[in-house]
């Protein structure tokens, strides 16, 4: 129990205190994170308006498989975006693997079903009779989806948080692609992962603590807006 | 002048046909009404004649143009037309900015913008909430915004899919004499859906009955379900199991029948005919012609139409029992 509470203590005093390397940890955590979520929403967002809003065919086929890849594991993504990106894959010249830019792929591969189901499901909870409306009071296509997007925009700010929430946490991508390289890739869950396999626990649970209070405000905001929307 | 002209105009969805008109005109300045049961195809026929559907067959002529069924050509006739819907949708805006929707659209200077939108809240009596959260109002006052945010367009015809079936009395007396207003002093037409036969009768200028995408001869506001059976040779029409008239008919068995008013007199309890029902007076209404409309309560809502002169003679009041006198053309098998 003494070495539990040591340790909480001294991760509160390492939080505290700005530690430098618990900052630059969370530094990496956040733009990375930041930068997939960016990615995904710029393109899932367009993505999951027009498939929502268009009727084609295919289109419960299209939605299907998007729910399924929410299940997939980050670790089969790693060694996907891995095959890939390594010396000997396709994209082997660009040089990215063990950088920020190569977790960052993977990491867009990830949430980018999240952000394109979120909208869609998002788009579809918007009354039928909007749309009508707008159309009536004169409005185009373009001007009917602009209508429809505002309306659906708390849906869509709770897919990004969502999305934001689903990067912050994992630890496969970051661990394969990453490579956990101090002061470059190593993010808060790879960190903790291997602060744990030295059996230091201090700077672990300092991070823990960090990463409980981050997904503790995205849980906020996402309920905040969530609530919001369902108003 | 002719607005819409329908010629053998169906909507059809799977094997289910929705709509079958043969011929319907519909003409400006005019308060038109659409009745009938629920599912009968009045949405249908609005979102035609809203340009927001194609029809499956037919063909739609408006002022007198066909209407070619292309988004583009379609989005442009949609400006002379707004549907007031019966659960009608506010933006999760300002009352302004809901009103600004369409008005924007139009590419209506800014200042215009707010000119029209002050006056046409100030038609509905609502100024008072130009900045308030739409999503926010009571059913009467989202009624009535929608209603002044479809006049604010200045549309040639406002179509109301059951105006008044969702609203407070108060509110639907107000909306009422407001569909009235615009009518007489924009010249606006409208057509409307209703279930709310007295309300029709006080605002529409020619009724339609529609019944299984069908569309009955305009002017016959009693739409009943009856049975048709032959009892001694003789076809009768028995409505509700109060009502029995003879009838000459073809068919028998169950269906729609409507009563043409103009063929439903009063007569004296004296008169020994066939073909006589007794009931209460329920509504005397002056119409715009030169006739009386009667509702009577008979066990079903009856409505008659008699002339001024036979009213004065007769002068039935609220609550008198009088008889009355189906003639068997009054009724016609849907």
């Amino acid at each position: 129990m003494g070495f539990f509470t040591d340790s909480l203590l001294s991760a509160f005093y390492l939080v505290g205190n700005l530690d430098q390397e618990l900052i630059t940890i969370v530094l990496v955590s956040l733009t990375v994170s930041f930068f997939s979520t960016l990615i995904s929403g710029l393109f899932g967002i367009p993505l999951g308006f027009l498939i929502s809003f268009n009727t084609f065919k295919g289109k419960r086929l299209l939605i299907t498989c998007l729910n399924t890849l929410l299940a997939l594991p980050t670790v089969v993504i790693g060694l996907f975006v891995y095959v890939f990106i390594s010396r000997r894959g396709i994209f082997g010249l660009f040089d990215l693997l063990y950088t920020q830019n190569a977790i960052i792929i993977g990491q867009v591969i990830l949430i980018l079903p999240v952000v394109i189901t979120f909208t869609i499901s998002a788009i579809t909870q918007i009354d039928g009779r909007y749309r009508k409306t707008a159309m009536t009071l004169g409005a185009n296509q373009f001007q009917t989806g602009i209508l429809i997007f505002r309306e659906a925009r708390y849906g869509i700010l709770a897919a990004i948080i969502a999305a934001f929430g689903r990067v912050i946490s994992e630890v496969g991508i970051s661990m394969m692609l990453g490579g956990n390289a101090r002061g470059f890739t190593r993010t808060i869950t790879t960190a903790m992962a291997l602060e744990y396999d030295k059996g230091e626990f201090t700077l672990a649970i300092a991070l823990g603590i960090v990463l409980i209070g981050l997904s503790f405000s995205i849980n906020l905001l996402f309920h905040f807006f969530q609530g919001r929307g369902g108003k | 002048m002719s607005l819409y002209r329908f010629k053998n105009v169906s909507q059809i969805a799977g094997n289910n046909k929705i709509l079958d008109i043969e011929d319907l005109e519909i003409r400006e300045g005019k308060i038109y009404a659409l009745l009938g049961p629920n599912g009968a195809g009045k949405t249908t026929l609005l979102n035609l004649l809203g340009f927001l559907e194609k029809p499956t067959t037919g063909n739609i002529t408006f002022m007198g143009n066909p209407v070619k069924f292309s988004e583009k050509h379609l989005q442009q006739l949609r400006r002379n037309v707004v549907m007031v819907n019966q659960r009608p949708i506010l933006f999760t805006t300002s009352v302004y900015k809901n009103m600004e929707f369409g008005l924007k659209i139009r590419q209506v200077r800014p200042v215009k913008r707010r000119q029209i939108i002050e006056e046409n809240l100030a038609l509905v009596g609502l100024s008072h909430l130009i900045n308030a959260p739409a999503h926010k109002l009571s059913g009467g006052e989202t009624q009535r915004i929608v209603l002044a945010r479809a006049l604010a367009l200045s549309p040639k015809i406002i179509l109301c899919d059951e105006p008044t079936s969702s609203v407070d009395l108060e509110s639907q007396q107000t909306i009422t004499r407001l569909l009235k207003e615009i009518n007489v002093k924009q010249h606006i037409t409208i057509i409307l859906t209703s279930h709310n036969q007295p309300e029709v009768n006080m605002l529409a200028h020619y009724s339609f009955f529609i019944d299984r995408g069908k569309i009955s001869t305009a002017g016959y506001e009693n739409l009943f379900s009856a049975v048709i059976f032959s009892e001694s040779g003789k076809k009768t029409c028995a409505i509700d199991k109060q009502i029995r008239i003879d009838i000459k008919a073809d068919t028998t068995g169950p269906c729609r029948v409507t009563l043409n008013p103009d063929e439903i007199s009063i007569v004296s309890e004296s008169e020994s005919k066939k073909n006589k029902i007794t009931g209460t007076v329920l509504q005397v209404m002056i119409q715009e012609s030169d006739k009386i409309q009667i509702l009577i309560n008979c066990g079903i809502h009856l409505i008659i139409k008699i002339p001024v002169e036979q009213y004065q003679r007769i002068k039935p009041m609220v609550g008198d029992k009088i008889c009355l006198f189906i003639k068997p053309q009054a009724v016609h098998i849907l």
